[in-house]
């Protein structure tokens, strides 16, 4: 296959049946609508790219900036997209939550910027908040912005209503799915694929997917802010039900896991959701059904999100030489050494003296001829063995000294002959009026 | 019915506020309006930031920020733990040294007249400046009067983040980090009467980024004035910890909702004339944003410095609590509202009940919950007794003032049966800002008296606020 532009591989997506042993559905086809084998990786590529793409020409013979409000998958593929065609691309967001998408973004060169939180000693009379007063810069004619617009353009519906919905009935041999379900963000996927299907057969069941008000998936609404999406009509679905980031995290790692088909949270949501909602009406069912749902993203990014809500599935091995399998007795037996003691030692035999403070304190101040590690590298280092010859003595110091007396007992165990934490720290030593350098 | 937003209320201060006889006996004693604080709550609050502080291994000093609360009895009990207090007004910084707290653990902030400053350099409380003209002019002050060496903090504002532009809401405090020379020329120019200690920042926010830059941008101007000579020693992160004020997250989920539908017309309004707290309904859609205080919040005080405290430096790839101590600076800081959180109530007498229409002897300025945005339910304590229990009842609760806008809050509050005349309605954990922030004497209304109370073996025990003082009975327990 040969393309001109990665834009012109945008859209025309696999649909993948489901292995019924996976979903246990014993009367429903259920297919995947695989997004996220879109170039940039998401579902939001067709719509990013149907909002700019008529708009590029004069845009970059004016210089204007690309802004969008987005912290995931539209930021995405407006930075590559813009990149391509000379123009910068500003990404506004709440709150960049996803790490491995912020540095994608300022991988990509994007400009992040993040709206302020919540006033701590409340206006109530300050209304205009700073939201609003974003958008009114950005939508200015003439302000040097290609405002896109996702949660008001229609041209986000028009993307699906012209590729995903099309695609999805010719795959299905002309015929319509029974059964749509699909997660809500800007509504403009879900919105533009029902209307296609409904066109086609009135009795499609479209159901809304979006998270619960204290929940967080990255990507979708809550069951409160949909009704701030300029896209979002509550009649395009027959239902709107809440999914859980549990219930997300464990559609995910079936699609992962058993379908070979590495989806986000969001394709996880979309697996688990419909399961669920068709779970109840397979039991009821004499003849054959279809259902899709849409898998919109990659799993990669979200590793830190993962993460920190299943750390079980991180699982490492257990660390040799680590601070923290130290017994109370190892740590109780740690040589330390006080400010004057260890004056005396420095200037007998000369120790090595490891500060395991961050370089950036070290810089400003640090006891003379002292070498800087600090803590966390020292850690990693010791996991392969000593780093120094028995014969030398170490002096540990830290601010004061509770984790030098932790790694004075480390390196005891791991057969150092004298090592000394600094007791009381370099607190303890610029209190006592010894001396601290800069170099 | 609109749900409930019933007040995360523990401890002692639940304790009294079962003592149904005892509020009543006060408030036939004083009158409605009444303040009621819990000045050992106080006490136990700042232990639990030290706690904090500890657990990282850090140094510094809580200073209670005054203006959130008038309460002598407040800084009196203050001034027997090691907490230090945060001043922002020569009436503030007279109060908190007549109370007994020493100037090596007052801090004065805000604004300054002259006369402020020159008490302030006279006992040797610890100044923190807000600009450069005003640590000139403290310069003056004090070569003038041939005073001693004052000790100053300096407050920085418009903090650059990394990586991300962590937008922030302009602050017309503090010297802007992108232009610290004429700080360093004035500290330079005047070391004989300015010890510089360290830098500040407060932050109008509750956006953890936003402070973590901030704090990120004091410690690099800290490492700029040692490279010029000067040894600071502490870094001050403001107040700003907040405080949960409701009991259950769902209550605050369920009634947000519910605002929503109601702005978009989906059912019928729950506050006064149908106001939107912020929320408008342009063509069908929800447009503006939720102008109010955050009433049920997981992560507050000591747990919201816990939070800042363990983010990352984005520079230094390293907790913020880590890098503070690697510096060996103190951590200070200036708690008003989250020190204050569980440490009084406000109590009103109901005068009169019509037409869904509750009136008490009290006013929005007593009670300040519209002006800061807080909602929560007021607790209803009957006289006599028992009634049949006739269920709950949606109620507008409107105050003491002939102002139409003179309403305790906008919303429709649920109480649980029908309020009478002569029973009491208590808004509790107001002790923060909500209490006597901006109280006055509109229509020479009788303002609040405040009463401190105090436990003493099973009992409770209070007198005037102003009467009140650390040793008050507490030695015939011994
Ligand atoms: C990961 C992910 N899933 C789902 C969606 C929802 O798609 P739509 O915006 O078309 O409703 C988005 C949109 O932002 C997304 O980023
Ligand atoms: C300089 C300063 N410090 C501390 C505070 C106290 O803030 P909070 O009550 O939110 O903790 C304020 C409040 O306005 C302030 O201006």
């Amino acid at each position: 296959m040969r393309y001109d532009s990665v834009t012109d591989i945008i859209g025309d997506t696999p649909l993948v049946r489901i292995d019924e042993a996976v979903h246990g559905l014993r009367n429903i086809d259920l297919y995947a609508k695989m997004e996220l084998f879109n170039p940039f990786g998401s579902v939001k590529d067709r719509a990013a790219w149907n909002m700019v793409r008529h708009r590029l020409a004069g845009a970059a013979d004016r210089g204007d900036t690309v802004v969008e409000l987005s912290s995931g998958n539209t930021a995405k593929a407006l930075a590559v997209i813009a990149g391509m065609h000379g123009l910068t691309f500003r990404s506004v967001t709440n709150r960049m939550r996803i790490p491995e998408v912020k540095d994608l973004l300022l991988l990509l060169g994007a400009q992040i910027d993040e709206l302020p939180g919540r006033s701590e000693c409340l206006d109530p009379a300050d209304t205009d908040d700073p939201l609003t007063r974003m958008y009114h810069t950005v939508s200015a004619a003439g302000g040097g912005y290609l405002h896109t617009d996702q949660y008001f353009n229609d041209l986000n519906v028009e993307a699906h209503l012209r590729g995903t919905g099309p695609e999805i009935i010719a795959d299905l041999d002309g015929r319509a799915p029974d059964y749509f379900i699909a997660c809500v963000g800007t509504a403009g996927s879900s919105t533009g694929v029902a209307r296609v299907l409904r066109r086609h057969d009135p009795n499609v069941t479209v159901v809304g997917l979006v998270a619960g008000k204290s929940d967080f998936i990255p990507g979708i609404r809550n069951l409160d802010e949909v009704h701030e999406v300029g896209l979002f009509d509550p009649e395009v679905y027959d239902t709107i039900e809440a999914v859980s980031s549990d219930e997300a995290i464990d559609g995910l790692l079936t699609l992962v896991r058993r379908c070979g088909t590495l989806a986000g949270p969001t394709g996880g949501g979309a697996y688990q959701g419909a399961v669920r909602y068709l779970r109840g009406v397979d039991a009821g069912l004499t003849e054959r059904r279809t259902a899709v749902f849409i898998v919109c993203d990659r799993v990669e990014s979200y590793m830190s999100y993962l993460r920190e809500r299943r750390p079980e599935l991180f699982r490492q091995p257990a660390r040799a030489h680590s601070v923290r399998t130290l017994t109370g007795d190892e740590l109780a037996a740690a040589r330390t050494v006080d400010v004057a003691g260890a004056q005396e030692w420095i200037e007998k035999e000369q120790p090595l003296i490891v500060d395991l403070r961050s370089p950036f304190a070290y810089r400003a101040l640090h006891l003379d001829g002292s070498v800087n590690i600090v803590d966390d590298l020292f850690e990693e280092m010791l996991r392969g063995g000593l780093p120094f010859s028995r014969r030398r003595p170490v002096l540990l110091v830290c601010p004061v000294g509770e984790k030098s007396a932790r790694y004075a007992a480390l390196l005891t165990r791991m057969g150092h002959p004298d090592a000394r934490s600094l007791s009381g720290g370099v607190i303890a030593w610029r209190d006592a009026g010894a001396e601290l350098v800069r170099d | 019915m609109a749900p409930y937003l019933q007040p995360r209320v523990d401890g002692d201060l639940r304790s009294i506020l079962d003592s149904h006889d005892t509020l009543h006996r006060m408030l036939d004693t004083l009158g409605s309006p009444l303040n009621l604080v819990l000045p050992d709550r106080l006490a136990a609050n700042v232990r639990d930031f030290e706690t904090t502080l500890r657990a990282y291994d850090l140094g510094g000093t809580v200073y209670f920020a005054h203006k959130a609360n008038r309460s002598s009895a407040l800084v009196r009990a203050l001034a027997t733990t090691g907490a230090g207090i945060d001043v922002a007004s020569l009436g503030e910084l007279q109060h908190a040294l007549g109370a007994g707290i020493g100037p090596g653990r007052i801090m004065a902030t805000g604004p300054k007249s002259r006369e402020f400053l020159w008490l302030a350099a006279r006992t040797g409380v610890t100044v923190g400046a807000d600009s450069v003209p005003e640590l000139a002019e403290l310069a003056g002050i004090v070569a003038a009067h041939g005073l001693p060496r004052v000790r100053v903090m300096a407050r920085l504002s418009g903090f650059a983040s990394t990586g991300t532009t962590v937008l922030s809401r302009a602050s017309r405090f503090g010297v802007p980090v992108s232009a610290l020379d004429p700080l360093w020329t004035v500290l330079d120019k005047h070391r004989e009467q300015l010890d510089f200690h360290g830098a500040a920042y407060h932050l109008d926010t509750n956006g953890i980024p936003e402070k973590a830059a901030a704090l990120e941008g004091c410690l690099e101007a800290m490492a700029e004035a040692q490279r010029r000579g000067f040894g600071p020693r502490a870094v001050d992160v403001g107040g700003g910890f907040g405080v949960n004020y409701l009991a259950d997250s769902r209550e605050w989920e369920a009634w947000t909702t519910e605002l929503t539908g109601a702005v978009l017309g989906q059912r019928p309004p729950i506050t006064w004339d149908g106001h939107g707290y912020g929320l408008r309904n342009e063509g069908g859609r929800l447009r503006g944003a939720l102008a109010v205080y955050p009433a049920y919040r997981a992560v507050a005080g000591p747990a919201y410095l816990d939070r800042l405290l363990a983010t990352a430096s984005t520079a230094h790839r390293r907790p913020l609590g880590a890098l503070v101590l690697d510096n060996l600076y103190d951590l200070h800081l200036e708690p008003g509202r989250a020190l204050l959180d569980q440490c009084g109530a406000v109590l009103t007498r109901v005068e009169e009940v019509r037409d869904g229409l509750v009136r008490v002897a009290a006013n929005s300025n007593d009670v300040a919950l519209e002006a800061h945005g807080v909602l929560m339910d007021p607790i209803l304590v009957p006289r006599g007794e028992p009634r049949p229990d006739d269920g709950p009842v949606e109620v507008f609760l409107a105050g003491n003032l002939c102002l139409e806008a003179d309403l305790i809050t906008r919303r429709r509050v649920l109480l649980p049966r029908p309020p009478r005349a002569g029973d009491l309605l208590v808004f509790a954990n107001t002790a923060g800002y909500l209490m006597d922030f901006s109280a006055g004497s509109a229509l020479m209304q009788p303002t609040a008296r405040t009463v401190a109370a105090w436990r003493h073996g099973g009992d409770w025990r209070w007198c005037l606020d102003e009467r009140y003082w650390p040793v008050t009975g507490r030695e015939e327990t011994g």
